[in-house]
């Protein structure tokens, strides 16, 4: 399994809004903790190398690998419920606080078209799953567990039942595999996890360590890789060859981040590794010229045209009251503007204006 | 590890892929939907009528241009909708429109009915239809089909049917209307062309075919219904859908994207209601044809159709 990994000169790891705990010229051993997660759901950040602290700024921290030395692995087996949740987060497992539940749901299914890498964590990675598996159950205590699997795909997991999820894009999407799974929207007693989560919790009970690796897709293979790991380095490996004006995707094309440069670490969560040719047009600051296409596909049935127009004009309120809310970030509705509007970008805008908004008046509230 | 030469790569909110449908892509295949009946217009009226639709054409981009430069902006007029309104007014008019209406009505279309409201998606209205109602309403005479085209020897039937009755509608045989024997909008009458267009938009997805059908089925329907009551007064509904500028309105005037609903049902019965008052414009209004009216009528109701909405997801 190891002969997929590619060897780390440097990595570049992305905050997500965690709060860094090193600064610029600090050694950090391997499995060190270099930042620190503060929104629910989150697990915390470490070093996959041991090294030299290299760069920091609000967005990422880049390390050298030019040390040595790995952190003492934690002993987890006496922990459960609260206790060893709280222990996994500071192990940097992106696991979400949830009181009662009666479904968990495993995403098996990837994201997109063109990813495989939770496909092949369940046909190579068995045991880890198992072991990840457990551990979420020991924290949730959910009455059943299901694990949703592409549809006519062979895999499944001890102690879970299946649903076959259809393999056509947006179906694979955690909104829409809860529905597969409960039958209803949005069920308020049902939580998905995404598989390579529970593979990370499965990496940190096996060891004792922190979570430091994912398997990402690249081309037409999966590779196990260290959090951190540039793009760059992955592209190489899968011999593709970024040039001037293409894009760098982390994750799929529809939902995926453009990475700022090669060196752009691939997160805990990141699926994917994609190179992105022209001509794939770039978004337009063009006004909706009101065709109706995103109406038309958007599987949440609400109206982006709408809602993206309020939030080009800070009408933040008016796009809850259109219930922004509901929008899963699928991307279809940037796919098919004909005026290409950076649909997802308003819609994510608007989202974000509206937590910090509800974030002040519950500050103020609680003055 | 080597090291990573320093490259511009694009950055980019995603999705990084697109269907490629461009305004520009669809208003050219609007224009190229339109070709058919351009071409029957011309064989019918011959050069007056090539003369009305290049007039307003010019007409539309140049305005387009003007306004923009007014306002400060950069033009769009590449996206060719300037072309498609004022292909659409042209349509609309009888080949025997003076240059000055077709410049004027087509500037028209333009600055009331898409510039006023800060361009294209903006106005509730489809643009040419406003145009059309201003010349209509101010110079009737020059677009009475009747009055300006006596010098040929096609005939009008909807005047026909208005002024004269069921008898004295002279040519009856669909096969003939729907081949453009007949007086009205220059393009808008040339009904196997604009068929052609019509059923190329709804093939390639630039339009969906509910606005369409239910335009004809409330028209069929409507229509029948009188024709069932006394079929010696009221004209047999084939007969209205083959007339007139219905079927383009139907498949290109209707289903304009701002001014008309997105959802399937609110579609439907937009198109229902445009089918229904074409048919009672054309019995009981003062105008032998009631499409574009009937249009602009049923626009003002699309934001009350859209409130017809499905429950957004996970909402309960
Ligand atoms: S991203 Fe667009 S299409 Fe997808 S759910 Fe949200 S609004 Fe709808
Ligand atoms: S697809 Fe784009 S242009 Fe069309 S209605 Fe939606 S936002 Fe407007």
């Amino acid at each position: 399994m190891q002969n997929d990994t590619i060897h780390l000169d440097l990595a570049e790891l992305t905050l997500e809004g965690r709060a860094a705990l090193v600064s610029c010229g600090q050694d950090v051993k391997r499995g060190q903790r270099i930042a620190i997660s503060s929104s629910p759901g989150l697990g915390d950040l470490h070093s996959p190398v041991a090294g030299k602290v290299e760069h920091v700024d609000p967005f990422r921290i880049r390390i050298k690998a030019d040390g040595e030395g790995e952190v003492e692995p934690v002993e987890l087996n006496s922990l459960k419920g609260e206790g060893l949740l709280a222990a996994l987060r500071e192990l940097g497992a992106d696991l979400p606080m949830a009181p009662s539940l009666n479904t968990l749901i495993i995403n098996g299914v990837d994201e997109e078209q063109g990813i495989g890498s939770r496909r092949k964590m369940l046909a190579s990675h068995q045991p880890t799953l198992e072991r990840g598996l457990s551990a979420v159950q020991a924290i949730y205590a959910p009455a059943q567990t299901v694990l949703a699997v592409l549809k006519d795909s062979e895999h499944s997991l001890a102690g879970t039942a299946s649903v076959e999820i259809a393999a056509k894009y947006p179906s694979g999407l955690d909104p829409l595999v809860a529905l597969a799974a409960t039958g209803k929207e949005a069920p308020e007693d049902a939580l998905v996890l995404g598989l390579e989560t529970v593979f990370q919790a499965g990496r940190i009970m096996e060891t004792g360590l922190p979570a430091m690796e994912t398997v990402v897709t690249c081309g037409d293979s999966q590779f196990l890789v260290a959090v951190g790991t540039p793009a760059g380095a992955i592209l190489a490996k899968s011999g593709q060859t970024p040039k001037d004006r293409d894009r760098i995707v982390l994750g799929g094309v529809m939902r995926g981040t453009a990475a700022s440069s090669p060196r752009q670490g691939v997160s805990k969560k990141t699926s994917a590794v994609m190179l992105v040719k022209n001509p794939t047009p770039v978004a337009l600051d063009a006004p909706c010229v009101g065709c109706g296409q995103c109406v038309q596909h958007c599987p949440a049935r609400i109206d982006p045209s709408m809602i993206t127009s309020y939030a080009e004009f800070g009408m933040y309120d008016k796009a809850e009251a259109a219930h922004i809310d509901s929008c899963f970030e699928c991307g279809i509705c940037g796919y098919y503007c004909i005026a290409r509007r950076p649909m997802l970008q308003y819609i994510r805008l608007a989202k974000c204006e509206l937590a910090k908004a509800k974030a002040q008046a519950g500050e103020e509230v609680a003055q | 590890m080597r090291p990573l030469q320093p490259l511009a790569l694009t950055v980019s909110a995603p999705p990084h892929r697109h269907c490629g449908v461009t305004v520009r892509g669809r208003m050219g295949n609007i224009l190229l939907a339109m070709a058919p009946a351009v071409v029957m217009a011309v064989a019918s009226f011959g050069v007056s009528g090539f003369r009305v639709m290049a007039m307003a054409v010019a007409a539309a981009i140049l305005t387009e241009a003007v306004c923009d430069k007014f306002m400060d902006r950069e033009t769009q007029i590449h996206d060719l909708h300037a072309a498609v309104v004022g292909l659409s007014f042209a349509f609309l008019l009888p080949a025997s429109a003076p240059w000055w209406l077709a410049a004027i009505g087509s500037a028209i279309s333009i600055v009331l009915g898409k510039m006023v409201f800060g361009g294209l998606g903006g106005s509730p209205f489809c643009a040419p239809l406003i145009g059309w109602a201003v010349c209509r309403l101010s110079w009737p005479l020059f677009m009475d089909l009747d009055a300006s085209m006596l010098n040929v020897e096609l005939t009008y039937p909807l005047a026909q049917l208005k002024n004269f009755g069921l008898g004295f509608v002279s040519v009856t045989d669909l096969g003939q209307l729907f081949m453009g024997r007949q007086l009205g909008g220059l393009g808008a009458v040339q009904i196997a062309g604009v068929l052609i267009g019509g059923l190329y938009l709804i093939l390639r997805k630039h339009i969906s075919w509910i606005i369409p059908v239910g335009v004809i089925a409330g028209a069929l329907i409507t229509a029948a219904l009188f024709n069932a009551a006394d079929p010696n007064v009221y004209a047999p509904a084939t007969f209205h859908v083959l007339t007139g500028s219905m079927m383009f309105g139907a498949f290109f005037l209707a289903t304009d994207g701002p001014s008309s609903p997105n959802r399937r049902i609110p579609m439907l019965l937009f198109g229902l209601l445009i089918g229904v008052m074409i048919i009672i414009i054309r019995v009981y209004g003062v105008y032998p044809d009631g499409t574009p009216f009937a249009i602009l009528l049923a626009s003002l109701f699309t934001p009350v159709f859209e409130r017809i909405r499905p429950k957004p997801f996970g909402v309960r």
